[in-house]
């Protein structure tokens, strides 16, 4: 027996009023064949991404505890490279866009045979980019960290490879803007299917962000890394990677924010609390997410206070699309609990169905968001910047955010998506596991991520091999959080581990049968959306001010100002 | 949901006391590593 069936005689016997159990006509509402298949495809890289990537991680708290020494003469900083772009880079990119696609094709219908071609060609070419740069990592070409900052120097190929995966992802999210634009001329004047409306706010976002990264690529480094040029504006280059950084963060979260605004109320058995909130809010992510970027460089020389001062503003008005989420999401619950009988002021938390590791094991994520947001701010506190900058507390910070608030959302979210992708269902024994997992990672996140908080206000810095830094007596305090990191990492490998086995359950031998895509429909009285949210147009034109505000006199500085540049160093 | 009568249970109390709570998480957290921040610099 499935849990999804379970969840559904839940349903039918405590809930509901009639016509409520379209449920069963909802389930039937399936992602076209064709459309499946791409999708899965992204399935596959993306978790063979998290097993390596997580071994990666794994190594890299054994080393840092002092009490191991990498074989083969590996480097740790390749190490923490794959680490980084695997985890970072690629499973991220390949999920998101796995996700939404299916997504799209669920909501707003199945592909063309051009646009899934285009599909098929983005999927391709990401993957030629990414064999590209994994083999330069490999040989030891390109130990430069997924951040790949000059005056480090890689192997043009690792440069050309990323740029390939950036590129097929355009080619992918065009592919998938072109199905929305299809509906939307078919049925004129309607409010479109929420769930492809985030994903085209996503893939805008990721064009207009990641344009930074290809001039810094394109521009800088593929003509340094090939001889063409000797030196390389280091700030410039910086600069157009953290106006892509940002963003890219942002990139993300917003597919782990479809899931939490669309199919969460779907799974509980409650309905989404406000589309016109949801699709604001995501619009608000839109404009704040690329003018931002300077927030990473607040300890950086060359850039004047005043610009750092402005953009530090509008990283907090981040927080309002956020807290607007947060209180979306406590109103789901707090509806649908109340609906089941909660009583009291939070009576209706219990009413939750924590035993659907497609609600727990995101619930847990969005829980760790609330201290990712916390320090989040922290670090954008301007001159507080300078407390954690380049300290593991950083390390600790995304590992909250992203590394388990985005990673266990997308999890729960393939928990039913491969099966109704492969047309299998979920057990409830892998469920069961499922769950644990999600257990598992909460507890290692813990204190891994609270080790490096610590351990970051310490003075510990990130992105360091394991060192007494010459019998330091300030080091020595660090070293016993680095054992509790490693013990840690070591539960969270643990957790990636059954969630390898669930996954390859569900994609090879889960038995045959149907699983949902959970798509929730709008409360009643949530109100009509205005039109104006998707206007596109108006917002883009507010994102392009908001961007040439903040950037315009910074790069037009560092341009004029600009000394000789560096040649490239090569430190491993 | 749509034309029963109010309750006393129906209502986002607890969604108003949930979502203060998460500022003033935010709040406590910043002031604390503000306090550090001062101590140091
Ligand atoms: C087994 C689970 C994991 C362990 C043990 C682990 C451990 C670590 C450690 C110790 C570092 C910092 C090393 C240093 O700064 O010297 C690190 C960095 C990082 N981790 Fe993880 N991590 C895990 C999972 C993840 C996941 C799931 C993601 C993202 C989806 C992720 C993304 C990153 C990124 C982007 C970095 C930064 C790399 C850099 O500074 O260049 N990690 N991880
Ligand atoms: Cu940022």
């Amino acid at each position: 027996m499935t849990t999804a069936v379970t969840n559904k005689e839940i349903i039918k016997e405590k809930q509901l009023p009639k016509g409520k159990n379209l449920t069963t006509k909802d389930r039937l509402i399936k992602v076209d064949r064709k459309d499946a298949k791409l999708a899965l495809a992204h399935m596959y890289v993306a978790f063979t991404a998290l097993l390596v990537g997580g071994l990666a991680g794994l190594l890299q708290v054994f080393v840092r505890s002092g009490a191991f020494q990498l074989p083969f003469g590996i480097g740790y900083y390749q190490i923490l490279t794959v680490h980084g772009v695997l985890l970072g880079l690629i499973l991220t990119t390949y999920f998101i866009m796995g996700f939404q696609l299916a997504a799209v094709s669920r909501t707003a219908g199945a592909l063309s045979n051009t646009q899934r071609k285009l599909g098929w060609i983005g999927f391709w070419l990401m993957t030629i980019g990414t064999v590209a740069a994994a083999t330069m990592v490999l040989l030891n070409e390109a130990s430069v960290l997924y951040t790949f900052y000059a005056p480090l120097q890689a192997h043009w190929i690792f440069y050309a490879g990323l740029a390939l995966v950036v590129v097929g992802s355009w080619i992918e999210g065009l592919s998938q803007i072109m199905r929305y634009v299809q509906w939307r001329k078919e049925n004129k004047g309607q409010t479109s299917p929420l769930l492809a409306f985030m994903a085209v706010v996503n893939n805008l976002m990721w064009f207009v962000a990641s344009l930074g990264v290809a001039i810094e690529v394109l521009f800088q480094l593929l003509p340094w890394s090939l001889g063409l040029v000797e030196r390389i504006d280091v700030l410039l280059s910086r600069t157009l990677f953290w106006y892509f950084g940002h963003a890219l963060v942002y990139f993300w979260l917003l597919p782990a924010y479809m899931v939490w605004y669309v199919v969460i109320p779907k799974v509980i058995g409650g309905k989404l609390f406000s589309d016109a909130l949801a699709r604001l809010s995501f619009m608000l992510f839109l404009l704040f997410s690329i003018p931002v970027g300077v927030h990473h460089q607040l300890t950086e020389p060359g850039i004047d206070g005043f610009w750092k001062f402005l953009q530090v503003v509008l990283t907090f008005f981040v927080i309002v699309p956020s807290l607007m989420t947060a209180f979306s999401m406590f109103a789901t619950f707090e509806l649908r609990g109340r609906e089941l009988g909660g009583k009291g002021v939070l009576g209706w938390f219990r009413q939750l169905p924590w035993k659907d590791s497609r609600f727990l094991v995101p619930f847990i994520g969005m829980v760790a968001f609330i201290p990712g947001g916390a320090g989040g701010i922290v670090n954008a506190s301007y001159q507080m910047n300078q407390l954690i900058h380049n300290t593991i507390w950083v390390t600790g910070h995304f590992h909250l955010t992203i590394a388990t608030a985005v990673v266990l959302t997308y999890f729960g979210a393939a928990f039913w998506l491969i099966p109704h992708l492969t047309g299998r269902t979920l057990t409830s024994r892998m469920n069961s596991l499922a769950n644990t997992a999600g257990i598992l990672w909460a507890v290692g996140m813990f204190i891994m991520s609270g080790a490096m908080h610590i351990a970051g206000l310490l003075g510990a810095p990130r992105r360091s091999e394991y060192s007494t830094y010459g019998g330091s007596e300030q080091a020595a305090e660090w070293i016993s959080y680095q054992f509790a990191q490693a013990i840690g990492g070591t539960i969270l490998f643990i957790s990636i581990l059954v969630i390898i086995g669930v996954v390859v359950n569900l994609l090879w031998f889960a038995p045959k049968g149907e699983e949902e895509f959970p798509v929730a429909e709008v409360a009643e009285g949530g109100g009509s959306t205005p039109a104006i949210l998707e206007n596109f147009k108006v917002w883009g034109v507010i994102l392009v001010a908001l961007i040439l505000i903040a950037y315009t006199f910074p790069i037009f500085d560092i341009l004029s100002n600009s000394p000789a540049g560096s040649t490239g160093f090569k430190l491993w | 949901m749509a034309n029963h009568k109010k309750t006393s249970d129906d209502n986002l109390k607890g969604t108003l006391y949930a979502t203060f709570g998460i500022g003033i998480i935010i709040i406590v957290i910043w002031a604390l590593c503000f306090n550090l921040f001062i101590d140091r610099f």
